[in-house]
């Protein structure tokens, strides 16, 4: 049987596994974290269904092993070829193709200074919040329940100033998914929406948002916060741009969430200089063609699923976990 | 060639300000005229500053200038023991040597006119070796030049092999010359015959004198007005005249005092790293000199001063760039600033004022951390612009947009004076730089917080800790060149930790990228400079990347894997 080795255990890598184990080849899950799931794991509900994250996990978990697929955690690529792959420690396995889904980083929001973030308490990212969420405390830090919640919108996308130039799809669904949650948790609060665009691209995103308008009283404010500052009774002031009213505004709030963007791995550049493989301008791998083989790589033999391409839902991830087992099975039988 | 020289000093001297005649009035019975004549000998005969560039690059124009220079002068007094004592133009010996064939020998002259010859070839043959490989003088990149400058390079690199050749064929011919000529004439003179030694001899004659004329002809309008208007130069900047921020007839002086030698090429970070070759400051002042100065150009510049350190004719480029901003991009929008009237966000009060600047207000942690160290020093603060204030004026001047610069500066100085502060402390280099230059602050010091900590450290009112941690310093180009501020935050840092000094230091230090005087630059190419300034940086070994500026820090951060600090943060973490 043919040997195709996945490096990246999240969403992408695990579909990707199975549909080759369907396919008649040997796939092996390479993941560098001590177990498989990946970004996944620190979720706790999808937009727009509010589905439990452990729930789509645990079944895509549970069919890896029920299938015997060969996995191998805590194991780091540091490079690798169509035909082999090198872990950190040295070792080398040999293979007839390679996977790539090694997914994304989160945006670091300490970059964006101005926002405060690790500097004054109360400021979140997105991240932070699903993590308060899964462990059922959120709360201010001192313990108290906010009154007044601000997300902001594009930290880190589409903001040249952090040479992050493109779009991260998700944030913005995902920034109305939490006021929602917030607004469940607490309904006295007020909570506000800071955005330039909103991209509701996916089935059910729009009817989401219109919802969070019109039942949760969620106010959406078209401007970017400029900087916040802490106030002397410990809240948060922040500056924005109300663009259109077009005038600017200042406001005190207990909370303020950064929605914090995709960006591209910094292991995709040495992985491009090694294995001959292309980059985009933004830092994610580039396929072969945007049209007719979005899960093929630039050189032969390696292929790409998930996230590594550019960022995308956990939906769309499973989809190019089908797509680039079958375009490398193709690929391993002709050999 | 005189007349068309003269008519441009003249022009430019008459309409200098008033102001600036007066200077000249006062300086000439001055020693400052004694101190120019003594920097003319040792800049435009011997080039003392280019010989600092690279030996071999100062020999080369050296031999070229100083070498002339004695032929020229050597040869006018061979040229008077001849003719006896008696009026002799300075070009009198051009073509003595063709005329005054049949005079008796003087073996000393010839002796020392072959040998200055060979001097100058010699530096002649160095220029023609620069063109093939520059590298060889310490020159990556030498100019492009125009084809104005072509043909006078063309014309002065032939002057003087013609004349060996015109010197060599009439020795051959009637004997004499020295122990080049004279040698060389006596060679042709065995293998070649006479009457066509007498036809070359004409021909390189005319040829020389063709050159001659061509480049004489040429100067005033090429690259070589450099020689004459760098003397003027030097005597008018011993008087105190200077560039100011709108466009003088001074600035004449300095935009063709240059030799487009290309020495500002190299430093320029914009070619260093970009690769960007045709916004540096020969080309700048170069298309200024012609009135083809793009804004585009003007605008792509850091405006770091790397280049003006090593400029060997110590031309102002940053403020005849600004002044040409300014022509091109002063249009002030009065409604803009109304808002100012009547405002006043300040808080608290003390005879110590804190301003923080944007850049300071977008990276709260060096404020917090300025906060800290006030606290523990106990000092009563004065808070400008905590609650935000109003810029300080600096990125509107280096866009050009000096009138409404002028705005923030009189708001500005007005609420300085209102608060009654006497020390006015900035955590900006960018804010301190225009404080010091263009505000009318009488009875307030301005500081920066490197300068202000260190007095709390040395006064013992801020006692730190010495920690275990290696820093390495970045150097903000407008703290650095441009407010010669280097030991302060270095003594800073050496108070509280270990500092190691990455590999462009103090005046020859990189600059982040990310300055506000480059308008025309992408973020990424803001990035890519960051990137390669860290890289640098982060070869010392040290753990944490210091700097005192805001928005170096904002553009390090950006392109470090390891931390990046304000001088600030690193105090308060050791404060005892």
């Amino acid at each position: 049987m043919k040997r195709v080795i996945v490096i990246g255990g999240g969403v992408a890598g695990m579909q990707t596994a199975l549909r080759l184990a369907d396919d008649g080849c040997d796939p092996l899950i390479l993941e560098k974290e001590g177990e498989l799931g990946g970004k996944l794991r620190d979720w706790y509900v999808l937009f727009p269904t509010f589905t439990p994250a452990s729930e789509v996990l645990a079944e895509l978990k549970g069919r890896v092993i029920r299938r015997g697929i060969e996995v191998r955690t805590s194991a780091e690529v540091a490079a690798f070829t169509p035909h082999s792959v090198t872990l950190a420690g040295g070792e080398t396995l040999a293979c007839d193709a390679v996977v790539v889904a090694t997914g994304f980083t989160l945006f670091d929001a300490r970059i964006k200074e101005e926002y405060g973030y690790g500097i004054y308490d109360n400021v979140v990212t997105s991240a932070d919040l699903e993590r308060m969420f899964a462990e059922g405390r959120v709360a201010k830090s001192d313990g108290s329940r906010p009154r007044r919640i601000a997300f902001l919108h594009c930290v880190g996308s589409r903001d040249e100033k952090v040479c992050q130039s493109h779009c991260s799809r998700v944030c913005c669904i995902t920034g109305v998914k939490q006021a929602m949650e917030m607004k469940r948790l607490f309904p006295e609060a007020d909570v506000f929406n800071f955005y330039m665009d909103i991209r509701m691209f996916g089935p059910g995103y729009e009817e989401m948002y219109r919802e969070a308008q019109q039942r949760c009283n969620i106010h959406f404010v078209r401007g970017r916060i400029s900087e916040a500052s802490p106030t002397i009774d410990g809240r948060i002031q922040i500056k924005a741009e109300d663009t259109l009213t077009g005038r600017p505004l200042k406001m005190s709030v207990d909370m303020l969430v950064l929605l914090v963007g995709m960006r591209a791995n910094d292991s995709n550049a040495r992985f491009a200089a090694q294995s001959g493989v292309e980059r985009s301008p933004s830092g994610f791998l580039a396929p072969k063609s945007l049209f007719l083989d979005g899960v093929r790589s630039t050189a032969e033999g390696i292929f790409y699923a998930g996230t590594v391409t550019a960022p995308k839902s956990v939906g769309e991830c499973v989809c190019e976990g089908y797509a680039a087992a079958d375009a490398a099975a193709e690929y391993v039988k002709e050999r | 060639m005189f007349a068309a020289v003269a008519w441009k000093w003249g022009s430019w001297l008459w309409r200098l300000s008033s102001d600036d005649r007066r200077r000249i009035l006062k300086g000439i019975p001055s020693l400052a005229t004694l101190q120019a004549v003594g920097e003319t000998v040792s800049e435009s005969l011997l080039h003392r500053r280019i010989f600092r560039v690279n030996p071999l690059l100062g020999y080369m124009h050296m031999s070229l200038a100083f070498g002339w220079f004695l032929l020229i002068s050597v040869g006018w007094i061979e040229t008077v023991s001849y003719m006896g004592f008696r009026w002799v133009p300075l070009q009198g010996h051009v073509f003595f040597k063709y005329f005054a064939t049949g005079l008796p020998h003087k073996p000393v002259f010839e002796f020392t006119m072959d040998l200055l010859l060979l001097f100058v070839l010699s530096g002649v043959a160095l220029a023609w070796g620069k063109r093939l490989y520059s590298r060889a003088m310490g020159m990556r990149r030498t100019t492009r030049h125009a084809w104005g400058d072509r043909i006078a390079l063309s014309a002065l690199w032939f002057i003087f092999p013609a004349r060996l050749a015109a010197e060599s064929l009439t020795a051959a011919l009637y004997g004499g010359g020295g122990f080049l000529t004279g040698s060389l004439g006596a060679a042709l003179d065995r293998v070649a015959d006479p009457a066509l030694l007498g036809h070359a001899a004409t021909a390189a004659w005319w040829f020389y004198s063709c050159c001659l004329g061509l480049f004489f002809v040429g100067l005033p309008f090429s690259r070589y007005m450099h020689i004459f208007t760098e003397i003027p130069l030097i005597f008018l900047r011993r008087y105190r005249l200077r560039s100011g921020e709108k466009e003088g007839a001074f600035d004449r002086f300095q935009i063709e005092a240059c030799s487009r030698c290309g020495i500002c090429i190299d430093p320029c970070q914009l070619q260093q790293t970009l690769g960007i070759d045709d916004v540096q400051s020969v080309y700048f002042l170069r298309d200024r000199r012609y009135g083809r100065l793009r804004l585009a150009t003007a605008n792509n510049c850091l405006m770091c001063g790397r280049c003006q350190v090593k400029c060997p004719v110590g031309i102002d480029l940053n403020t005849l760039r600004l002044n040409s901003r300014d022509t091109m991009r002063n249009i002030p929008d009065e409604r803009r600033y109304e808002y100012l009237k009547g405002l006043d966000r300040s808080q608290g009060a003390g005879k110590v004022g804190y301003f923080a600047g944007c850049m300071t207000l977008l990276t709260p942690r060096t404020l917090r951390a300025m906060e800290r160290i006030f606290g523990a020093a106990g000092e009563e603060v004065w808070w400008a612009d905590r609650e935000g204030g109003v810029c300080c004026g600096r990125p509107l001047k280096l866009s050009g947009e000096t009138d409404s610069a002028r705005k923030m500066v009189q708001y500005n100085t007005d609420l300085f004076r209102k608060h009654g502060i006497t020390t006015l402390v900035t955590s900006c280099p960018i804010c301190l730089k225009v404080f010091r230059e263009d505000y009318d602050l009488p009875g307030i010091e301005v500081l920066h917080h490197s300068e202000y900590i260190l007095r709390l450290i040395r006064s013992g009112r801020l006692p730190v800790i010495y920690g275990a941690e290696r820093y390495t310093y970045h150097d903000p180009c407008e703290l650095g060149r441009g407010s010669g501020i280097y030991d302060e935050p270095r003594a800073v840092i050496e108070a509280v930790g270990e500092l190691l000094e990455p590999a462009s230091t103090r005046e020859h230090a990189l600059c982040c990228g990310s300055s506000v005087a480059n308008t025309a630059i992408s973020d990424g190419q803001q990035l890519r400079i960051a990137q390669a300034v860290v890289q640098e940086l982060e070869a010392t070994g040290a753990e944490t990347i210091v700097t005192a500026c805001p928005l170096c820090k904002k553009a390090l951060v950006r392109g470090a894997k390891g931390e990046v600090r304000d001088l600030a943060e690193i105090v308060a973490a050791h404060i005892r």
